[in-house]
């Protein structure tokens, strides 16, 4: 078995590792948004609570949270299928720290343009949607990226819960060939692409919204 | 007719007082100018009008409305006073002419073809319709300040508020706004104007209110109020801003510009830039 053999082999997997990496980001992105949004307009109780929630869930290690979603929810009589416990628990983990990413975002618009819409009389949310999240998100990027990455690298655990990603296959294959070192090279090698995809990607939507003056 | 009137406005913050019981009319069509040292109330005095700051007494009737009264709609009280801020506040994500739709095509729910139609000839008035596509970092100082009058006259407002309009402008710039307000007030639109320049208070040609401690202590033509019968008050604030004046550059000495204009209205010019 080449080495090409390998790479092919584990390519069957590679479609599994970016659909948990997409699904897990895009997760974290809408819980990111929703805790940053609601704790930037929301009453201060409901800023705190949401300050607990992110200090919370960035301290819970990955596994352990999916542990609990995937093999604890079941004797609650919630059965949880792989992809959603994934989501469940690295999603919402990437969503806490996203939260903060998009805080110190919202920090980066200019107070005298919300004063200025306020002024003008648009509404809270009015405000939020047209003025500050369009900013945010483009200050958000470099952040953004950063966490996208630390999913990509978290993804693995999908294996523990049956999802036949990149993982799953180096292990099956490497239990047959005793070929541990090539395949798991490999494997890198496999990852290093991905997260070089997602990186280009997310920096060509960047460009393609840049606006001139307003990021770097 | 009287537009606004403000009856013995006052406003406490932390037990401090910074409206101390200020009370003038503005008529339709006037234009009022109000000057007076920093911190002597002038940008709060503005937000009590429209609701951004909340007074602790006094009366204030727009429109024929008492505006501080409950049950006031004040999202559609800010929709009737179009703002404009010293540091021109233009939303930078969006381009010129995106700045002047916003309020048309999300409070007004107007079609996008009629918003920009609308947009393009505010900001023709203020003669910027060649920089309708660039965003506000690509545009001068003057520029932008042009694009956010476009931006409250959009609205069709009843009434425009300026604060400190010019004081973050070099003095060439300042002749663009300068000259805008002057045009402006040949149309007969109705302005409340604060600011710190004797230029733009003279050549605006307003009637000018000197407000200092949270109240106006004089009131008057520039001539007159700054003239040599002048309140102890107003003869300091003037000899401060006159020294300002001049350690300020010269106006030969700035920034090469585009939009340069030949000298305004005969006045003191470039006296009060800070
Ligand atoms: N948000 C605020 N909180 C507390 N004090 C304020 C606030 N805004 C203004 N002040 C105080 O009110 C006074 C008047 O301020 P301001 O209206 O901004 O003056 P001006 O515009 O004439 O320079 C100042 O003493 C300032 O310190
Ligand atoms: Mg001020």
């Amino acid at each position: 078995m080449s080495f090409l053999q390998i790479l092919l082999q584990l390519a069957g997997g590679v479609g599994y590792t970016i659909m948990v990496t997409v699904a897990c980001s895009l997760t974290g992105v809408v819980v990111g948004l929703g805790v940053a949004m609601l704790s930037r307009i929301g009453p201060p109780w409901l800023r705190g609570l949401l300050g607990a929630f992110t200090f919370i869930f960035r301290a819970v290690p990955v596994l352990v949270l999916l542990f609990i979603v995937f093999f604890g929810l079941p004797n609650a009589g919630l059965r949880v299928p792989p992809l959603v416990a994934m989501m469940l628990s690295l999603g919402v983990i990437a969503g806490a720290y996203l939260a903060e990413v998009f805080r110190g975002a919202f920090d980066s618009v200019d107070a005298s343009e919300v004063l200025a819409a306020e002024a003008m009389g648009l509404s809270r949310f009015q405000i939020l949607r047209l003025i500050e999240i369009p900013q945010m998100l483009r200050f958000a990027v470099p952040g953004m990226i950063n966490e996208f990455t630390t999913v990509l690298k978290y993804s693995p655990f999908a294996y523990t819960v049956g999802i036949p990603d990149v993982m799953k296959e180096a292990m099956s294959l490497s239990a047959t060939t005793l070929r541990g070192v090539e395949i798991y090279l490999a494997v890198g090698i496999i990852y290093f692409l991905i997260y070089k995809l997602l990186v280009t990607g997310v920096w060509a939507l960047e460009k393609r919204t840049r606006i001139p003056g307003l990021t770097g | 007719m009287t537009l606004l009137s403000v009856q013995d406005l006052k406003l406490e913050y932390d037990g401090r007082i910074i409206l101390d019981g200020v009370s003038f009319d503005l008529a339709q069509g006037e234009l009022k100018v109000i000057m007076g040292p920093s911190g002597s109330g002038k940008s709060t005095l503005l937000r009590c009008l429209n609701r951004l700051a909340t007074p602790t007494g006094g009366r204030v009737v727009f429109e024929g409305r008492d505006v501080l009264g409950p049950g006031v709609d004040e999202r559609a009280l800010r929709q009737r006073i179009g703002f404009v801020f010293q540091n021109f506040a233009l939303y930078r994500h969006l381009t010129a002419l995106q700045n002047v739709t916003l309020a048309l095509r999300h409070l007004r729910r107007m079609p996008a073809a009629e918003a920009d139609e609308r947009a393009l000839r505010q900001l023709a008035r203020m003669d910027m319709q060649a920089h309708a596509h660039k965003y506000p970092a690509q545009l001068s100082g003057g520029q932008k300040q042009r694009v956010a009058i476009a931006r409250a006259l959009a609205m069709d407002p009843a009434v425009l508020f300026f604060d400190e309009p010019t004081s973050a402008l070099d003095p060439l710039m300042s002749r663009e706004v300068v000259n805008i307000l002057h045009q402006l007030r040949d149309e007969r639109v109705s302005m409340l104007c604060v600011t710190h320049d004797l230029y733009l208070a003279r050549a605006a040609g307003g009637r000018v209110m000197f407000l200092d401690e949270g109240r106006i202590h004089a009131e008057g033509e520039v001539d007159e109020l700054f003239g040599p019968n002048a309140d102890p008050r107003v003869r300091a604030f003037f000899h401060q801003e006159l020294r300002q004046a001049q350690t300020a550059q010269p106006i030969d000495a700035a920034q090469p510009m585009d939009q340069a204009q030949p000298a305004g209205p005969s006045g003191p010019a470039g006296l009060a830039e800070r």
